[in-house]
């Protein structure tokens, strides 16, 4: 546990809001003169912005959201390996606005916003309009770092699609896997740390592995990893080499796995001892934060967003709360539960502050579960907490599902992973 | 994950308790100790600290702890004691469980204690 006293929090409190509490007194005075009058705009309609919005409606509804989002369906991430699996649609994966509008009162506008000016306190978005705020929250995902890698583009990833965010790019992925002839490679090239989930591109290889193995028997996945470890790393060669024997080759960056350049037109992919022909190929580029995080100024030279950890305000502009993947949130990984479970706590301390108090003590809690087969689910899980070092995960809780479990545990955690999504989604578009 | 059978859980937590005379030493404090400048680690959180706490359990059992159909189950209408006691084998690992073991040991036996009165009161 932490040695942070409650004195030392609010002292830490105290120095993190300094700078905030002159800007509050406007939007604490408007909050008590009239109920409605504190403003949110949250930016992005995901795991982080959409539950974000919802949580703040439900912990004060007298706070205006104004969520802008440009898709008027939100296709998760989450389960989008189990589409190309072929174990779901890509209409199961597809969520609406329609429950955030009408039960949760939120204002949900289909727009782009282009431009943050935290001084002013307003964004502009892509139709012409401007947004006045008390507070903005930023939740807007990854963006890619395409020219990272010879020969690659926003133009390359339509022969040799990321699919790391959900939509077309999983539908040209899966197309391509349906083409291709038995005996093919399928390369999926898995970028260095950090990245928007880390199990993800191991839960696509063994689910492109199953595919194959109903369809295409004869053909083979090659992960080619920037890294030399990976999540849940003993869970997954283990469960590969029990399901579908040597079909799944993972080469660790340190032998070769690192990728430099690629051959769109001969589908080739170089990495630093050889050349690999694929059938297909799925690059998972190197990410930062969001465009509009980047472009706004609320990035480090790293590309991701510093925050406080315990409100998610940002260090680099006041006023505006930065949570989900483009956040640097300490020990929690960038994934959907991470984001989903930022953005309650980023809610909570934006009430609080708007009524003058200290937000509570922080509880952040991360659960991934990846799917090796339909019957076969593996997790990851962590408590975490705010300590003087930031977000740090309880020591002695959490970690991976046991090693050496019987098959009847892995089929538990395979329903459990269908059970998440279901639960998820709805606590956040539902 | 089931209610059902409470008789040998409750003896086995007993037994639990007393061979661990460590965990008296996480007992919460009264509810009406007005909690100490310098809160210890297994202090009482405070009720928007359970609720933040609570919160993210949603993300698995449903809002407000009602689980979509499926076989997550709801926390909501569950008794307080029996969860407190539900949440204690989880975290001991006493009771076999899939990731709810591995959460437990996430919180103080204060914490899990206001969780599990939270669900009792609040969530029905």
């Amino acid at each position: 546990m932490s040695k942070i006293t409650r004195r030392d929090f609010l002292k830490i409190a105290g120095a993190a809001s300094a700078a905030g509490v002159l800007g509050y007194a406007s939007t604490a005075r408007a909050a008590e003169g009239g109920k409605g009058s504190a403003r949110v705009v949250v930016i992005g309609g995901g795991f982080g912005g959409a539950t974000c919005a919802k949580y703040l409606r439900r912990l004060d509804p007298g706070v205006a959201v104004t969520l802008v989002e440009p898709s008027t369906k939100f296709i998760t991430c989450p389960f989008s390996n189990l589409v190309l699996g072929g174990l779901r649609t890509m209409d199961s994966i597809t969520h609406g606005f329609d429950a955030l509008k009408k039960k949760h009162g939120v204002n949900v506008m289909h727009d782009t916003v282009t431009a943050i000016d935290a001084a002013g306190k307003k964004v502009t978005l892509k139709s012409g309009k401007t947004l006045s705020y008390d507070r903005l929250v930023v939740s807007p995902g990854i963006d890619f770092k395409f020219d990272t890698i010879e020969g690659y583009s926003e133009k390359a990833a339509e022969i040799m699609p990321h699919a790391w965010k959900a939509g077309p790019q999983t539908v040209l992925l899966q197309s391509k896997l349906k083409a291709m002839k038995d005996g093919g490679v399928v390369v999926i090239a898995a970028p260095a740390n950090p990245f928007r989930c880390p199990p993800g591109p191991y839960e696509r290889a063994g689910m492109i592995a199953h595919y194959l193995k109903e369809h295409k028997p004869k053909s083979k996945v090659l992960i080619l990893d920037a890294k030399d470890a990976f999540s849940k790393q003993g869970l997954f060669l283990d469960g590969w080499k029990k399901v579908y024997g040597d079909m799944i080759e993972w080469v660790p960056g340190a032998k070769g796995g690192v990728v430099m350049a690629v051959d769109t037109k001969k589908m080739v992919v170089d990495t630093t001892l050889d050349k690999h022909k694929a059938a297909v190929v799925n690059l998972i580029p190197p990410q930062t934060a969001g465009k509009i995080a980047l472009a706004s100024g609320l990035a480090d030279d790293k590309g991701w967003c510093p925050v406080d950890p315990r409100t998610f305000e940002s260090k680099m502009q006041p006023g505006v709360h930065v949570i989900g993947d483009s956040s640097i949130a300490g020990a929690l990984p960038k994934s959907a539960f991470a984001a989903s479970s930022e953005a309650k706590m980023c809610a909570a301390a934006i009430v609080a502050l708007f009524k003058g108090e200290t937000p509570a003590e922080s509880s952040l809690v991360n659960t991934c579960y990846s799917l090796i087969a339909p019957k076969y689910g593996i997790s990851v899980a962590g408590v975490y907490k705010v300590t003087e070092k930031g977000i740090t995960e309880v020591p002695g809780a959490g970690g991976v599902s046991p090693k050496d479990a019987p098959d009847s545990f892995r089929e538990n955690e395979a329903k459990y992973t269908v059970g998440w999504y279901q639960s998820i989604t709805a606590d956040i578009w539902g | 994950m089931t209610l059902q059978n409470p008789l040998p859980t409750l003896l086995l937590s007993a037994m639990c308790l007393a061979a661990l005379p460590v965990a008296a030493a996480d007992a919460p404090a009264p509810a009406t100790t007005p909690a100490p400048a310098a809160a210890a680690p297994s202090a009482p959180p405070s009720p928007a600290a359970v609720r933040n706490m609570i919160s993210n359990c949603y993300s698995c059992h449903g809002t407000d702890g009602r689980s979509p159909p499926g076989v997550i189950p709801s926390l909501a209408g569950k008794n307080a004691d029996q969860t407190l006691l539900m949440l204690k084998e989880f975290k001991s690992g006493q009771r076999a469980a899939t990731v709810m073991t591995r959460q437990a040991k996430g919180y103080t036996d204060a914490e899990l204690e206001a969780m599990a009165n939270y669900i009792g009161t609040n969530l029905k």
